[in-house]
């Protein structure tokens, strides 16, 4: 028996090396911070099923390498996304500043619908804070953006910015601005819709009987 | 008196009436012999005279008996005698009666659809609603049998149209599962309910889909059925799949726009049968045009998904490349399909018997443009979204080379970030046919960490090709698989063969580091000469065993399963051979039969005699071998060794001798298409011959010792100053008188000098091992090659090809004591099989392949040893059995089960006597022992 939802969303990890991509993949499926964390060879993946405004959505994730020599790589996994975290590094400027770089190639290689939520990682690393809050917000909506700050480590919205995306998803695909069904959108309809809850057995027997009396 | 004289009228009236009706007319007091006179009658509904017999008889019409505890209301209402079954109610028989099964009468009349017999029941009062043993009820029998007339009239009395058998069952279940259109239609109409679950929680549409019931289905979910999974979540969808009903799938689909996707998604499960949803897939495909299209790029979607789980590093490596390949397998066959609509100008709808894409190519390469042009109709599969696929992995492979390239601008560093040049510079150093720049302290192990000197050349602790290269390789695999299904069959896609040149370096890198590769993934290679070439010196190192493999694999690959050996042998099939004429009477029937036939298995019959089998299709080609050597035809010559052989030069003098060659190579070809070894050995010149690989001067020496030898010393000594005066050119001797033939174009006038004796001695040795018998070599194979492709034998050498078709020359005796079995009472321990095997090492190596050919019907070993000795289905053993001693028997056996039969000999003298006049009398020509 295969797995039941609503919907099936392509989602992309981008960004530069060490910003902690992978670390927040993994915390998201995994509810664990990955301790020994190696560089990301060529693209990885995961997926998990989470419920978003009442549907179930499984979000199958790929999480890219951030490495310069993998970037052709990578890119070839753009097309057809229906989401993406940006992720750069709190305490790095140069990941911020390498931003403006990750995003035209995901403007450029990815749908024209992809839905980009900005993650400044590393949130629980205060102290060695290179990037404001409030300049990347200010990146985030300049670029039409949704912002947050995470932290692979603690979890701290994790969670939030994988669902966060989802959920926009969701909603531009209720508003009709999004259509699952075109080719590349990213996402794909389940049968979760036709695996209705049966009544108890015999639950239909027992009314017919009472009628009858 | 006179009462005596009345009963005795009464009794001669009785005997008079009985006599005339030919049975008896009263019936016995005693209710068991009564019932059984009863029975027959009304079986066959002879109600007067059971009216008669019942009559002033003491009877209880309620008697049950037999096994099962029936009454002869049950016996009236099984078999439809409605006269004997008012007679029996009007006599008080209770309708209700329960067998011992729990079943009335009226279930045993709706089983049996006896409408009269029903309502005579119901008349009297039978109770509809009654359950059997196993919960049924007389309207789950009607719906079984889909008997909707009466199940209507019953319907009218039954309270509870649901009631439920033991397994949670309506009668609306049993009919769906049968597929009764208009009973479920009744039932229906009669308010069942439609989406009632069983106790596994199975419904109506469960039930029909379970078993393939297209329009039953279609009236369900027309009446509004829910699509519901069971208690285990085994769905609708799944039963389609699992039966491959493609049609009730297709139902499914059109209810239920989402399952469309889930079909395809299926196509990732393991558990799924690959044939079944294929089946379903293909029905889907061939609805429309659109569905067609639908489905390719749904396909596509999926194995692009797949392919690039499976370039994950953390994927399970097997399962997703199993994955990938039948989700592209699938994707090929639907792809090779066809559209289904006519209007594209190709036959190749669907009409339950395909013609396969690659037929519809075969008529002309005209069909090529159609492809093209008419792409409008037809999967555009530069658009498809395998392209990204492809993408991802020429992107790879770029990246490894691009590296592999930096690192080698740049040996000496280990600049961070090159790790997987360093790694690839590695390999190449275990290379030896790529320059060795760097120290040679690295070990001759592959071992990364024991090379890599600095944390730098680690990647992530672990090594870049070994976590890559099967991954890569095995998408490869299907990328070449996608290629090859737009080409006509037997062509390399230009695509692909442009991409394999492309990444040639990453690849020879890959296959160099693990040579299974080629095995697993790289089977492109056998169909495309030119690209094997790249590889061969890889392929030529590997294991003797693992090319063998690999040769059968790809040589039978779409031939029937070999558990089809016992399929039956069609009659026009067997070649009949006569004994006294085997050369020419094989070579008449070889050439009349297809040689797909052939392929597919061969059966032979000498005839005048009775066997057949595996048996003797060993003794033809062990006898048909020794006779294509035979002198007599002229068409080998025995080499200077006495043992080996090579095409006569002069076998033109018969004059059909390059059909005879012909026929040679066939044979050769077939014996090793079929694993079967022949009894000839030829020169190492003549089988590199048949690989197409050039000979050289020390080849001469199987023919000529002597002049090899005059060659070598030319070679190896300085000819300058000896004056030899030779030119391009030997002297021949054509019909008695010499000419001088030169051996390239003048020839006769250019000297044989110490710079160009090398030329002149591979020249000379052409001329006599290959000129000389062209013709002949191209004959033989031009038959050899009818079943053995030469792409497939290139992968051996001439001392391979040799043990290939000629098995193992030596009889290894402990070797095949190691490789007997006992049967029927004999074990190792036994007196006369201990002698048995002290005979056999007595015997003469020439005793011991007599022995061999008695009990298998060949004189040959096969190649690895006695493990692998074939019988009629498959591995078979070399066995001994008991059979009881009498004076004079002699051993017997039975050669397609390998099995010497070997009575129980009273000493170790008389069993010697007695084997070896079998050996010498008995070891050929077959009868039924």
């Amino acid at each position: 028996m295969s797995e039941t939802y609503d919907f099936l969303f392509k989602f992309l990890v981008i960004g530069s090396a060490g910003t902690g991509k992978s670390c927040l993949l993994h915390q998201f499926i995994e509810n664990k911070f990955k301790q020994d964390s190696n560089h990301t060879i060529g693209v990885e993946f995961g997926s998990r099923v989470v419920n978003v405004g009442g549907k179930t959505v499984k979000l199958q994730i790929w999480d890219t390498a951030g490495q310069e020599r993998f970037r052709s790589v990578t890119r070839s996994y753009y097309r057809g996304a229906a989401g993406a975290l940006l992720v750069y590094d709190i305490t790095s400027r140069e990941t911020y500043n390498a931003l403006t770089n990750w995003l035209t190639d995901a403007r450029t290689l990815a749908s024209p619908n992809i839905v980009i939520i900005l993650c400044g990682n590393k949130k629980d690393l205060d102290a060695d804070r290179e990037v404001t809050f409030l300049e990347a917000s200010r990146f985030a909506q300049e670029n039409e953006l949704m912002f947050l700050e995470t932290s692979a480590l603690t979890g701290e919205n994790v969670e939030e910015a994988f669902l966060k995306c989802a959920r926009t998803i969701l909603n531009k695909i209720e508003s009709g601005e999004l259509d699952p069904e075109r080719m590349g959108s990213g996402i794909q309809y389940g049968d979760a819709s036709l695996r209705q809850l049966r009544q108890p057995r015999g639950s239909a027997a027992q009314t017919k009987q009472q009628c009858n009396c | 008196m006179e009462r005596a004289m009345e009963q005795l009228n009464v009794q001669l009236n009785r005997l008079t009436r009985s006599l005339r009706r030919a049975r008896t007319v009263e019936l016995p007091d005693d209710n068991e012999t009564a019932v059984y006179t009863l029975m027959p009658m009304v079986m066959a509904d002879q109600h007067r005279s059971v009216s008669e017999l019942l009559l002033n008889s003491k009877f209880d019409v309620n008697y049950a008996f037999g096994r099962v505890k029936r009454s002869l209301l049950h016996i009236a209402a099984n078999c439809g005698s409605v006269e004997c079954l008012v007679l029996l109610l009007k006599r008080g028989a209770n309708p209700n009666y329960q067998d011992i099964s729990g079943c009335t009468p009226l279930h045993l009349a709706a089983r049996n659809g006896q409408k009269k017999c029903m309502g005579r029941l119901l008349e009297y009062n039978a109770d509809v609603n009654i359950c059997n043993n196993e919960g049924l009820t007389a309207i789950h029998w009607l719906a079984v049998n889909g008997r909707t007339e009466l199940l209507h009239d019953l319907l009218q009395h039954v309270s509870n149209v649901d009631v439920e058998d033991a397994m949670g069952q309506t009668a609306l279940h049993v009919a769906c599962q049968n597929g009764h259109k208009t009973t479920v239609l009744c039932l229906l109409d009669s308010g069942a309910d439609i989406n009632r679950p069983n106790v596994s929680g199975a419904t109506p549409l469960y039930f029909a889909c379970s078993h393939g019931q297209r329009d039953t289905a279609q009236i369900l979910l027309l009446r509004g059925a829910k699509y519901l999974p069971d208690k285990n979540g085994i769905t609708p969808l799944d039963l389609c799949v699992q039966g491959g009903y493609g049609e009730t799938c297709e139902i499914l689909i059109q209810h239920h726009g989402r399952l469309f996707q889930t079909l395809i998604q299926m196509t990732q499960n393991d558990d799924i049968k690959e044939n079944m949803l294929r089946q379903v897939l293909e029905h889907v495909s061939q609805q429309s045009d659109s569905s067609y299209q639908r489905i390719l790029t749904s396909l596509a979607e999926v194995a692009t998904t797949n392919g690039h789980k499976l370039l994950s590093l953390s994927s399970n490596f097997e399962a997703q490349m199993k994955s990938l390949l039948r989700i592209v397998r699938i994707f090929c066959h639907v792809f090779r399909l066809g559209p289904s609509s006519p209007n594209n100008g190709n036959d190749m709808g669907y009409n339950g018997n395909k013609t396969p894409r690659s037929q519809v190519f075969k008529v002309s390469v005209w069909c090529i443009v159609i492809f093209t042009t008419v792409g409008a109709t037809l999967y555009d599969c530069t658009s498809s979204p395998l392209e990204l696929l492809w993408h991802s992995l020429d992107e790879w492979l770029v990246l490894i080379s691009t590296e592999l390239d930096r690192k080698c601008g740049d040996a000496a560093s280990s600049s961070p970030g090159s790790e997987i040049a360093s790694l690839l510079l590695k390999q190449r150093e275990a290379d030896p046919s790529v320059s060795t720049e760097t120290p040679a302290l690295l070990p001759p192990s592959l071992d990364p960490e024991v090379v890599m000197k600095t944390p730098e050349a680690y990647v992530d602790g672990q090594d870049v090709i070994s976590m890559t290269a099967n991954r890569l390789s095995a998408v490869i695999q299907a990328f070449y698989m996608c290629c090859s299904c737009q080409m006509p069959q037997g062509m390399t896609s230009p695509r692909f063969i442009e991409f394999v040149c492309k990444h040639d370096e990453v690849l020879k890198c890959f296959v160099t580091r693990n040579p299974k590769i080629i095995f697993n993934h790289f089977h492109f290679l056998l169909e495309c000469p030119e690209l094997m070439s790249r590889f061969m010196h890889i392929i030529k190192g590997q294991p003797f065993k693992d090319r063998c493999e690999w040769f059968y694999e790809h040589l039978l690959a779409g031939q029937p399963d070999s558990d089809m050996v016992h399929r039956p042998v069609n009659e026009n099939d067997i070649l009949l051979i006569h004994r006294d004429s085997i050369f020419r009477s094989s070579c008449e029937v070889v050439s009349k039969s297809a040689n797909e036939k052939l392929k597919q298995g061969i059966a032979v019959r000498f005839h005048g005699e009775e066997g057949m089998g595996q048996g003797v299709v060993r003794e033809w080609f062990d006898i048909l071998s020794n006779e294509i050597i035979n002198p007599d035809y002229a068409l080998f010559t025995q080499s200077a060794d006495g043992t080996t052989f090579q095409p006569n030069s002069n076998s033109s003098v018969n004059p059909d001798h390059l059909n005879y060659f012909r026929f040679a190579g066939q044979i050769l070809g077939l014996a090793l298409y079929h694993r079967q070894l022949v009894n000839i050995y030829f020169t190492r010149s003549f089988y590199k011959h048949i690989l197409g690989i050039p000979v050289n001067y020390q080849d001469v020496s199987s023919i000529d010792p002597e002049y090899a030898k005059n060659l070598q010393w030319i070679l190896d000594n300085d000819i300058s100053d000896l004056g030899l005066e030779l030119t391009f050119s030997v002297e021949t001797d054509v019909f008695g008188a010499m000419e001088e033939v030169p051996l390239k174009p003048g020839g006769t006038s250019i000297q044989v000098t110490q710079e160009n004796k090398a030329e002149y001695v591979q020249l000379v040795t052409e001329l006599r091992m290959t000129r000389a018998i062209q013709p002949q070599i191209n004959a033989f194979l031009q038959g050899f090659h009818t079943f053995i492709p030469p792409s497939l034998i290139q992968l051996f050498d001439e001392y391979e090809l040799e043990l290939l078709l000629s098995g193992m020359p030596e009889i290894d005796v402990m070797d095949w004591k190691r490789n007997t079995e006992y049967t029927s009472g004999y074990d190792t321990e036994e007196p006369v099989i201990q002698w048995f095997w002290e005979v056999v090492e007595s015997l003469t190596q020439e005793e011991r392949v007599l022995l061999l050919q008695f009990v298998t019907g060949s004189s040959r070993v096969p190649h690895g040893g006695f493990a692998f000795l074939m019988g009629g289905s498959g591995l078979q053993k070399f066995t001994i059995a008991a059979v009881p001693y009498t004076s004079n028997l002699l051993p017997t056996s039975s050669t397609c089960i390998n099995m010497l039969k070997l009575p129980e000999y009273p000493s170790k003298d008389v069993l010697r006597d007695r084997l070896l006049v079998a050996l010498h009398c008995g070891s050929y020509g077959y009868t039924m022992a």
